[in-house]
């Protein structure tokens, strides 16, 4: 029992960590544009195609696949930034509803090019570890650890880089961060493609573990944002706590009770949080 | 503007006399229903600046109530719907209690509501013995009236165009007596500014919650003709999906305006079925007219009619 | 304002001319349509059905058209995408029925089924309905169901397939099973039937249901491993299947599989790691193509119409059994004489055994039988392919 209590508890983290990688371009992009992009789901689908295609039919090595992916998944982020979200920053509503368009929009391209017939990559790591009396299957250890790099990378690139400091310095005070300088515009587009990236890089990697599907983007996003909200909305390390929170308590939740409620466990998670902490676990902190 | 809208209720009442097809009456019917959804839903959303993700919670629930009671326990269809409400004003207002208490910001009020409605739909979708599960409740029965010259049932579809365009009219009306009252003159006020709202004595959290209430309760009332006229109810009915329908429909239609989401709605509903287009395209052009729609004309089709009325 | 009032009315009454204008188009030509989930997550039976179809109308007309008595008719095929979604269905269902459209393929879901059958109730009598639903199997017979015929084999029964895949599984010594289903209609259709299935065969069945959508399972797999079953039952569609089976082996959760709706894929990709892969397909066409010309020419058939490659791991869950069915249905209006008289065709349908692909017939309720294969794949890829063909 204790083996698979703590079995679920890794595969949680595992889990959590690809919510969080989402859930922190939700974040990013809610703290400088005021928007929630819901399109970021899409933008894993399209890395996680992406990756297929590069590893699967162009026969690319994994990490260049993966490389490629999310060079053009930040290609096309950039693109619909320039398009349409540009015209929605600080809208809420606008901007839900713009990114809820795109959402149709990219799953129409993918299923019209690749049908509706799920993919499988060829496993890029197959097997696992055996640690007393666990399997830890060795892609999911990977790509875990690629995700910690990433947000602890992105933790250290705001705290520490003048970028950083200036985007963060926006999420808090527009108009001050404007005044000492601060190309607003260019920030925002920066953050935004970023997120796009950190999306298709979430997609490329997911890949590797699961089968895909041109619909797999909306679940994702959903933990994403409540991982974000969890968390507080602005906080990077917040997101990766929020995504293994979620993570974690779904995993250990199906264990104890039936795993069809699976996704309430999370849920009744975040209604309990944000009645104590109503702004979020990690509060308006970095 | 009331001219022209009680000019497009006349078309609506001869309609029928002209619309020989079955599945263009089923359009206008479904037209209809969603009609009053999203002008329900106006009233949390567009009037009080509430982004509710509850409105498909309270819209399901009364959907169900009302088909169990009537099909598993035999009640009456008429005295199922005040259960039905009942059970969703007390619903809307536990969920709104607690997130108006904690003046939870809109996008936190937006994805808490929205959680509460996932776990209602969890719960109808895993509660075997009462809702059948995943399978849903086909509903046979048709409601009928008492008239004067006998019992009219609602079984053909000319029926129902009528009583779902009264049920139409009935939301359209009661939302618009609330926002004509002092109701609607403090919620103004709060969508405007909460906290300017309370300076002036307006009892925020109060009002909110009035409003939240009563656009759950005309979407609960929606629910209890629904499922009869479809057949049957299931767990979609409380999906997230059916929540955004209705955001994309307002925000189509106008959301400062009642009649906005009544013409939002309607050409939400008719769209998929006049456009012949492969399945994958006709998933793009949808999306695509949302977002021309949301950043081309941010005021809903009602905003660039108020606009050209003005600049001419 | 009032200018925008009228222009959607006008629209309304336009698109109500344009719904009624379709009705009167050639008169050579017999319609069929077919009413599918051709996008979104429940799609892939629905698709797969779609294309099959396409094939055999394409092929029929491309040879010119069929003759009944001296007129000859060509196939026009109107296919809707339900998104899986029952209340567009409705809408969908009753324009064909305006259309006076006489046969109808599909759904193969049974919550669009379950939508679409008080319509189709109604229209009793004017048109034939081959549904691949589960749910279909209980309404046949029923009082104003005689345009209802199921197009596909039933899991239980004396000639299911089903019965025979547990029987299947009690012969190699089966004492538990852990089933992991969808939490959706269909799973929990199937629960019922295999639950007493199972309960019959004296295998002792544990269940766990997931929500679609569900990409890891490691906590419903660790959880049905505690229990020790010899064989995982797990979900009905590919987009699980090829995660499960994955998951399932590579954290050691269990490696040996008995599933009735899915192709072998997934067993093929993870050879080195299962043990045994037991699995009703409808055809192994990999085999098939080799050995029956007629597969082959179908697989062939497929790659120039579709211009793509063909789907060997979709293709047996349902495309070729609709393939085969408009085959035969218009053996049947040629041997009744008429393409629109449904009760004659209906039948001829139910009187006759057609050879094609597969060998068909319907029994007497109105259900599909026709022979299947019984895949099983052992450790390092093996495979043995047992038939069975219950039309004799």
């Amino acid at each position: 029992m204790l083996q698979l209590i703590l079995g679920q508890l890794l595969n949680g983290i595992i889990v959590g960590s690809l919510y969080g990688i989402i859930a922190l371009g939700v974040t990013l992009t809610f703290g400088l544009t005021g928007i929630v992009n819901f399109a970021l789901g899409a933008f894993m689908m399209l890395g996680a195609y992406g990756t297929w295609y590069l590893y699967d039919v162009a026969h690319l090595p994994y990490p260049l696949a993966v490389v490629g992916a999310v060079l053009g998944v930040s290609a096309v982020g950039y693109v619909s930034d320039m398009l349409l979200f540009r015209f929605t920053r600080g809208n809420l509503v606008n901007g839900l509803l713009v990114s809820i368009g795109l959402i149709s929009v990219f799953e129409a391209l993918v299923l019209s090019a690749f049908t509706t017939t799920p993919k499988d990559l060829t496993y890029v790591l197959p097997g696992a570890f055996q640690v007393a009396g666990m399997f830890l299957p060795k892609i999911k250890l990977v790509v875990c650890a690629v995700f910690l790099v990433i947000i602890f990378g992105t933790y250290l690139a705001l705290t520490r880089t003048w970028l950083g400091r200036a985007a963060f310095a926006y999420a808090q005070n527009p108009e001050a961060a404007t005044l000492m300088g601060i190309r607003t515009e260019r920030l925002q587009t920066i953050v935004v493609v970023y997120s796009t990236a950190l999306a298709g890089l979430g997609g490329g990697l997911y890949a590797s573990m699961y089968s895909i599907e041109p619909t797999i983007g909306t679940a994702y996003i959903l933990k994403a944002v409540e991982a974000a909200i969890l968390a507080g909305v602005g906080s990077v390390i917040g997101a990766l706590g929020g995504g293994i929170i979620l993570g974690v308590s779904e995993n250990i939740g199906s264990v104890f009770f039936p795993s069809a409620f699976r996704d309430a466990y999370g849920l009744v998670f975040l209604i309990g949080i944000l009645l104590v902490r109503p702004s979020g676990l990690f509060g308006d902190r970095l | 503007m009331r001219f022209a809208i009680l000019g497009g209720l006349l078309v609506a009442l001869v309609a029928p006399w002209f619309i020989t097809s079955d599945s263009v009456l089923a359009i206008a019917i479904y037209g209809f229903m969603s009609a009053a959804l999203a002008v329900s839903f106006n009233l949390i959303f567009g009037f009080t600046g509430q982004l509710s993700m509850f409105h498909a919670a309270s819209f399901g629930v009364s959907a169900y109530v009302v088909t169990i009671l009537v099909t598993s326990y035999g009640w009456n269809f008429w005295l199922a719907i005040p259960c039905a409400l009942l059970l969703v004003v007390v619903l809307a207002l536990f969920v709104g209690t607690i997130c108006f208490r904690f003046k939870l910001k809109e996008f936190y009020f937006a994805v808490v509501t929205m959680a509460f409605s996932e776990v209602l739909r969890l719960i109808t979708l895993n509660w075997n013995s009462v809702t059948n599960g995943s399978l849903g409740i086909t509903v046979v029965d048709k409601p009928s009236l008492w008239t004067p010259w006998g019992s009219l049932t609602f079984s053909s579809g000319i029926s129902w165009y009528y009583v779902t365009l009264v049920l139409l009219v009935v939301v359209y009306i009661v939302c618009q007596r609330v926002l004509a009252s002092w109701i609607g003159q403090c919620l103004a006020a709060i969508r405007l500014n909460d906290l300017l709202g309370e300076t002036l004595g307006i009892d925020v959290f109060k009002y909110k919650l009035i409003s939240f209430a009563i656009g759950s309760a005309l979407a609960g009332l929606v629910g209890a003709f629904y499922g009869f006229y479809a057949g049957f109810v299931e767990p979609h009915y409380l999906s997230i999906p059916l929540g955004l329908d209705i955001v994309a429909m307002v925000l189509l239609g106008g959301v400062n305006s009642l009649i906005g989401p009544v013409i939002g709605a309607l050409m939400l509903t008719a769209l998929p079925h006049v456009i012949e287009l492969s399945a994958e395209f006709r998933i793009a052009l949808y999306g695509a007219i949302l977002i021309f729609v949301i950043l081309v004309m941010p005021k809903g089709i009602m905003g660039l009619i108020t606009s050209r009325k003005n600049a001419a | 304002m009032k200018i925008w009032k009228k222009a959607c009315a006008i629209a309304v009454v336009a698109g109500a001319a344009a719904f009624a204008g379709q009705a009167a188009s050639a008169q050579e030509t017999v319609k069929i349509g077919q009413i599918e989930a051709l996008t979104g997550a429940t799609a892939t039976y629905g698709w797969m059905s779609a294309q099959g179809t396409k094939v055999a109308v394409e092929e029929i007309n491309a040879k010119g058209g069929f003759k009944v008595g001296d007129k000859t008719y060509k196939l026009q095929l109107l296919q809707v995408d339900t998104r899986g979604e029952p209340r567009e269905a409705t809408v969908q269902f009753r324009k064909m029925m305006e259309e006076n459209v006489h046969f109808v393929f599909g759904p193969f879901l049974t919550n669009v089924f379950n939508a679409i059958e008080p319509i189709a109730n109604q229209n009793n009598g004017k048109f034939l309905l081959f549904a691949g639903a589960t749910s279909a199997h209980h309404a046949l017979g029923k009082p104003d169901h005689d345009y209802l015929m199921r197009a596909w084999n039933w899991d239980a029964g004396p000639s299911g397939f089903g019965k025979l895949m547990v029987d299947y599984l009690k012969k190699l010594n089966t004492k538990k099973v852990a089933m992991l289903f969808q939490n959706d209609a269909f799973g929990k259709t199937a629960v019922d039937i295999y639950a007493a299935l199972f309960k019959d065969a004296g295998i002792e069945l544990q269940v766990e249901l997931f929500e679609p959508g569900t990409k890891d399972f490691s906590a419903s797999l660790a959880k049905l491993a505690s229990g020790k079953p010899d064989f995982l039952f797990p979900g009905y569609s590919d987009a699980v299947l090829y995660d499960i089976v994955r998951q399932s082996t590579e954290s050691g959760f269990g490696n040996r599989f008995f599933l009735v709706r899915g192709s072998i894929g997934p067993a093929l990709k993870n050879k080195d790691s299962i043990v045994d892969y037991i699995a009703y397909v409808p055809k192994y066409f990999e085999d098939a193509e080799k050995k029956e010309p007629k597969t082959k020419a179908f697989v062939e058939s497929y790659k120039a119409i579709m211009k793509r490659d063909f789907p060997y791991d979709q293709a047996p869950l349902c495309s070729s059994a609709c393939y085969d069915h408009v085959y035969m249905l218009v053996e049947a209006m040629q041997k009744a004489g008429t393409v629109s008289d449904v009760a004659k065709i209906r039948a001829t349908l139910m009187d006759m055994t057609y050879d094609g692909m597969w060998k068909i017939k319907y029994d007497k309720t109105g259900e599909t039988v026709f022979g299947f294969d019984v895949v099983h794949v052992r450790k390092g890829g093996a495979i043995e392919v047992v038939q069975f063909d219950p039309t004799k």
